[in-house]
């Protein structure tokens, strides 16, 4: 698992590229832990796994669990203790109906959001991919 | 794998300061949130070639994990309590997040100081009638305390009414400035923008 650190800055990007990168990761979170659960019943540990499957939302671990328990107190999630037959008990989470709506809400905005973001950055992806050609 | 003795004194430790670092709430919470953390460690730790140096470096430094705690919880806290020193923290807290959190917090300042400002007037007054009050005149409104400092036609105009008038004032804007202030977190609660800079600090990247 990739884990940020502020102090290795890529001296291509700069500081700030950088950090704005990381916050744009971490800015996702809230939605990106929502949608983790539209599938099923997960737990913190397995919410941070299927991060790792998506390399982009790199995260400390410590992140996700006050994610977890405002997302709770919210009424967006619901929790349960389960104890494991062998091994730790796990506290698993799940959507709620306000859970659902709002990821569906957030789904939409983020898809419109990236589609004009998308538009007006095209020239520039071109660019670079021109660039890169050379 | 299960952590040596040495290892299972290093979560210990970190578990110990993140319990002290955590915000007063319910002992039920607080040991939920304490037992969610001591779980995750352990079971990383059971992972193959887990290092519990690594799992506690990926949670991040004990303090700043119950800091993330601590922040949502004061905000929690503060939309449903009538403490203007709670909602003042609390706003406080929105103010480093960003502009409309600053917006706010100079807003509540101002409403408190205003609110608070009249009765403590009302509260001097009988102590020094001659300085307080409320003086109208030709170009002049002024009110609260000070050193007499106009001549006629300014005059004060309330006497001793000036009590009970800058008390119901000043209570009413106490209560305003709280009623207005909890509404806006109960409401922040609900509509918590994508990008939140609570959530996009620097502290567990």
């Amino acid at each position: 698992m990739k884990i940020m650190n502020p102090s290795a800055v890529d001296p291509e990007k700069g500081q700030s590229a950088e950090r704005w990168e990381q916050q744009l990761r971490k800015g996702s979170l809230e939605m990106a832990t929502l949608a983790a659960l539209w599938t099923g019943r997960l737990y913190g540990l397995e919410i941070i796994r299927r991060f790792e499957d998506s390399s982009q939302l790199a995260l400390t671990e410590g992140t996700i669990y006050p994610i977890l328990s405002r997302l709770k107190n919210e009424g967006l999630l619901a929790s349960e203790w389960v104890e494991a037959q062998a091994g730790h008990p796990r506290k698993y989470y799940w959507l709620t109906g306000a859970g659902r709506a709002r990821l569906k809400h957030m789904a939409e905005t983020w898809t419109e959001f990236s589609r004009e973001l998308g538009r007006l950055i095209r020239p520039v992806i071109e660019a670079r991919k021109e660039e890169v050609m050379k | 794998m299960t952590p040596s003795r040495e290892q299972e004194l290093k979560i210990d430790n970190y578990l110990r300061k993140f319990r002290q670092c955590l915000p007063s709430m319910p002992i039920a919470d607080q040991e939920e949130i304490i037992r969610e953390i001591s779980v995750h460690i352990r079971e990383s730790a059971q992972q193959p070639n887990a290092s519990v140096d690594e799992i506690l470096h990926r949670l991040g430094p004990a303090e700043n994990l119950a800091s993330e705690y601590a922040q949502d919880r004061l905000i929690e806290r503060a939309s449903a309590s009538f403490s203007p020193l709670l909602i003042v923290r609390a706003t406080l807290e929105l103010a480093r997040r960003g502009v409309e959190g600053l917006a706010v917090f100079l807003g509540v300042i101002t409403g408190y100081a205003f609110g608070g400002g009249l009765l403590l007037t009302a509260a001097l007054k009988p102590i020094f009638p001659r300085q307080t009050g409320l003086w109208i005149g030709p170009g002049v409104f002024d009110f609260g305390i000070h050193e007499p400092r106009y001549a006629a036609p300014v005059h004060e105009v309330l006497g001793w009414w000036y009590i009970p008038v800058a008390f119901w004032l000043g209570s009413f804007f106490v209560w305003l400035t709280t009623y207005g202030i909890r509404r806006f977190l109960r409401r922040s609660k609900q509509s918590r923008p994508l990008f939140n800079r609570g959530q996009i600090g620097m502290n567990h990247i």
